[in-house]
């Protein structure tokens, strides 16, 4: 072997340049650590700094002068940035009590925007200053909520104390108990109210990211339930077209009538009925789907053992996930975008079937993604985002219309799929398939936008869909299963 | 005793809260844990987290057994703070403040011809038209604000702002002395308060931690696998990192990760004589080499307490 290959390159490239060649981001994107040293940690605007270069192996006895110099400068740069203390305006920091026996924080003073989609009010006794108690709403956090909001330095947690009255010189405008950090939240708070350090951390990592997350279940009668989902597509779009339906209406009848006698008892030994007269009895598709003699699919329910006292599965969705343009109201809050689920790496086996098909039964059916939209080839200098957008003028196209065909042609279908479930749900508020069953309903046939979904991509996608994060000593993924609907395809 | 690191144990997850003993575990025992909290001013963002770091449970349970570090169970470490240790730590509050003020005080005296020019009459009237603008401003953010709170249909027992605070009661001419913003800090670390107490509540072997029910691991043996083959690669100086999301139990690292890249992603195995599917072995192969790393299997004998390792890589023949 080449000896040169064994030393590591002595000089390291140190890129700040914004160019960073996509094997490399496909070869070690999660390997790579970030880069502490291209994070500066007093600047007055913090900009986030691309993941720096590795190498691949210290040299011998510890690394060269050059590689321990270059780490160490690492190591200080990481350290700097831990060390920054956390700091906020007196005059944005909200105040808070922690209730250990309720588990819960009460808000006294609120601040910012942060509140905007965290806490809930609950009716409570408070005693008024002349004495007397009376039940008023206040704001309430749960565990994960409130060690959030001190963790990011927005919330002064106080703890409450029945023992001693500690007096306010007015350093603080307010003090209600002893001061807490945010160590003793983490010891304190984590583990009340169902709340894990896995879940925790789901629960950061998605609030970072900017998304409302609430629970699924309700720890109390007072913590506001999402809306239910709207019924399933399939159950409202019975029969596609009014012809289709009066044929099959006629077809039935004209069977009723001429073949009473075995048309009551299905026969095992001759599945196939056809009859002389009718041509649509004649076609593949009519003698496959007589030949189904098992029922198949995922309407036919599975099969439950008979033993009851199973412990209870760990795959029930926790967190319920909004993405951040959906319109958010504390009090009333819409039907999740995502429900997830947290479960711990190293303690839960694979989901089995059973439990998927729990999760999937409570969740909506997605729209199938959209078809793909493929350049066409450009007419006399017109760019085709320009003529879509001139024919999205016309005002009687409907309203999701414009939407489909103005986006981006390069973008993948799959997560086009997604994008546009969430921006139909914040058009048509309560009913959010209402926009997509419209467009399938009544669009002239002439589009190109008429164009049917890949089956491959329907299949890929799914009919439904589970979220489930799983948590490792610390590092979390996340993982999607979908349920296929192998059996509704056109290769029946 | 004295000089050991303190973990400490809350829900039986190990944490490191200062950052000092973080950089001796990671420089002194290469060891990393997993910053998990939210860094105080970029928090927004997954790339870069903050203190706490998080311990995996081996590494937590080697540093106790070589001596290095001590269990505290941190959840009964906070006795309840008497009026003189809070009135301490309010004096400490305070002084903070003070000391910002004293600072922005100091920036705030102008050279001469600035303050002279400040006293021009064009100024004085540009800065009442200002102030002007700014009231009506402000009167009209407290119209919607009401406007807003009627509409909304619940009400929340939020007390009221203290009025220093609101735009509109503000002195009319501007002038030094009012309310100036300063910061507030929110301490992380619980070893700057005066009434922790973590001495009472530390444990110096695993066995008294799990005696006290604090700590579990190593509890099966699986468990005891996992700590054997960490212990066994971490003493030949490798460090180590999880290996979840390449698909095995640990990635190991020929140095700091924050430099190296891992070499190998090992697997462990309860037993020598353990059956391995050979769609596993084809899938680490092949998983481990479009990552650029050799798959490790690593078997535990528990009887001899040795670990065996096994390479596996992609031949890429034809």
């Amino acid at each position: 072997m080449d000896d040169n290959l064994q030393q590591p390159n002595a000089e390291p490239k140190i890129r700040l340049g914004d160019e960073v060649d996509e094997e490399e981001q496909l070869s070690g994107d999660e390997d790579e650590g970030p880069d502490w040293t291209k994070l500066i940690p007093n600047a007055a605007r913090p900009i986030i700094p691309k993941r720096g270069d590795k190498e691949f192996e210290p040299s011998k006895h510890g690394g060269s002068g050059l590689q321990q110099h270059i780490l160490n400068r690492s190591r200080n740069a990481m350290f700097e940035a831990l060390r920054a203390t956390r700091t906020i305006s007196n005059k944005s920091v909200s105040y808070g009590t922690w209730h250990p026996s309720l588990s819960r924080v009460s808000v006294t003073i609120s601040r910012g925007s942060a509140m905007n989609s965290i806490g809930h009010a609950v009716p409570r006794e408070i005693a008024m200053p002349n004495g007397i108690i009376k039940t008023q709403k206040r704001l309430e956090l749960l565990p994960e909520e409130a060690i959030y909001l001190i963790e990011r330095g927005s919330l002064i947690c106080w703890k409450e104390s029945t023992i001693t009255e500690y007096p306010n010189d007015g350093t603080f405008e307010d003090v209600s108990g002893s001061p807490m950090t945010v160590q003793q939240a983490y010891t304190e708070m984590i583990g009340r109210e169902d709340l894990t350090m896995d879940r925790y951390q789901v629960y950061t990592y998605l609030k970072r990211l900017g998304y409302t997350v609430t629970r699924s279940k309700p720890p109390s009668v007072f913590y506001p339930v999402a809306a239910p989902y709207p019924p399933s597509i399939s159950t409202q779009l019975s029969s596609t077209s009014f012809m289709k339906r009066l044929a099959s209406l006629f077809s039935s009848w004209i069977s009723k009538l001429f073949s009473p006698i075995f048309s009551h008892v299905f026969d095992w030994w001759r599945p196939l009925k056809i009859s002389p007269w009718l041509r649509r009895e004649k076609n593949y598709n009519f003698i496959f789907r007589s030949l189904r003699l098992i029922p198949s699919g995922h309407k036919v329910p599975i099969y439950l053992p008979p033993d009851t006292n199973s412990p209870p599965s760990p795959y029930e969705p926790f967190f319920n996930l909004y993405k951040p343009p959906t319109p958010f109201k504390k009090s009333a809050p819409p039907p999740p975008d995502y429900q997830i689920v947290v479960v711990n790496a190293r303690t839960t086996p694979m989901p089995s079937l059973r439990e998927l098909t729990a999760i999937y039964d409570n969740a909506p059916e997605l729209p199938p993604p959209q078809p793909r939209i493929r350049n066409p080839p450009q007419i006399q200098g017109l760019s085709y985002k320009k003529s879509s957008n001139a024919t999205s003028e016309n005002p009687s196209s409907n309203l999701s219309q414009p939407q489909t065909r103005t986006r981006n042609p390069d973008a993948p279908p799959e997560p086009d799929g997604k994008t546009s479930k969430s921006s139909s749900w914040t058009l048509a508020g309560s009913i959010p398939w209402s926009s997509w069953l419209s467009t399938k309903s009544s669009q002239p046939p002439n589009n190109k936008a008429e164009r049917k979904p890949n089956p491959f991509a329907v299949l890929r996608q799914g009919k439904k869909t589970a979220i489930i994060a799983t948590v490792d000593a610390g590092t979390i993924n996340i993982f999607r299963f979908a349920q296929g609907a192998f059996e509704t395809g056109p290769w029946f | 005793m004295k000089d050991r690191i303190p973990i400490r144990i809350a829900n039986k997850r190990a944490y490191i809260w200062d950052v000092d003993d973080l950089m001796k575990i990671r420089s002194e025992h290469h060891m990393c844990g997993l910053l998990v909290g939210t860094l105080p001013h970029l928090s927004q963002q997954n790339v870069f987290l903050g203190i706490p770091s998080q311990l995996m449970p081996e590494e937590a349970a080697l540093l106790v057994e070589k001596e290095l570090a001590i269990f505290i169970d941190d959840t009964n470490a906070y006795p309840e703070p008497s009026l003189s240790q809070f009135k301490k730590w309010n004096d400490q509050q305070r002084q903070y403040i003070k000391h910002q003020q004293t600072i922005l005080e100091s920036d705030n005296i102008k050279p001469p011809e600035v303050a002279q020019r400040a006293m021009s009459e064009e100024a004085i009237r540009k800065r009442k038209e200002r102030e002007l603008k700014r009231q009506q401003k402000a009167q009209e953010l407290k119209k919607l604000e009401e406007q807003a709170r009627d509409a909304s249909e619940q009400s929340v027992f939020v007390p009221a702002v203290d009025d220093a605070v609101s735009p509109s009661s503000r002195p009319d001419t501007p002038s030094i002395s009012a309310p100036a913003s300063y910061n507030i800090s929110i301490t992380a670390p619980s070893s700057s308060l005066d009434w922790y107490s973590p001495d009472s509540v530390s444990f110096s072997t695993i066995e008294a931690a799990k005696e006290a029910g604090i700590w579990d691991f190593p509890s099966d043996l699986h468990d005891r696998a996992r700590y054997g083959v960490f212990k066994d690669l971490w003493e030949q100086g490798f460090f180590m990192g999880g290996g979840i999301r390449f698909g095995g139990d640990y990635l190991v690292y020929p140095g700091d990760p924050l430099r190296y890249h891992s070499h190998f992603c090992a697997t462990v195995i309860e037993s020598p004589t353990h059956a391995i599917n050979p769609m596993e072995i084809v899938a680490h192969g092949r998983l481990g080499t479009a990552t650029k790393k050799t798959h490790l299997f690593c078997g535990w004998h528990d009887q001899k307490k040795k670990v065996s390792y096994l390479s596996i890589e992609w031949a890429g023949f034809g």
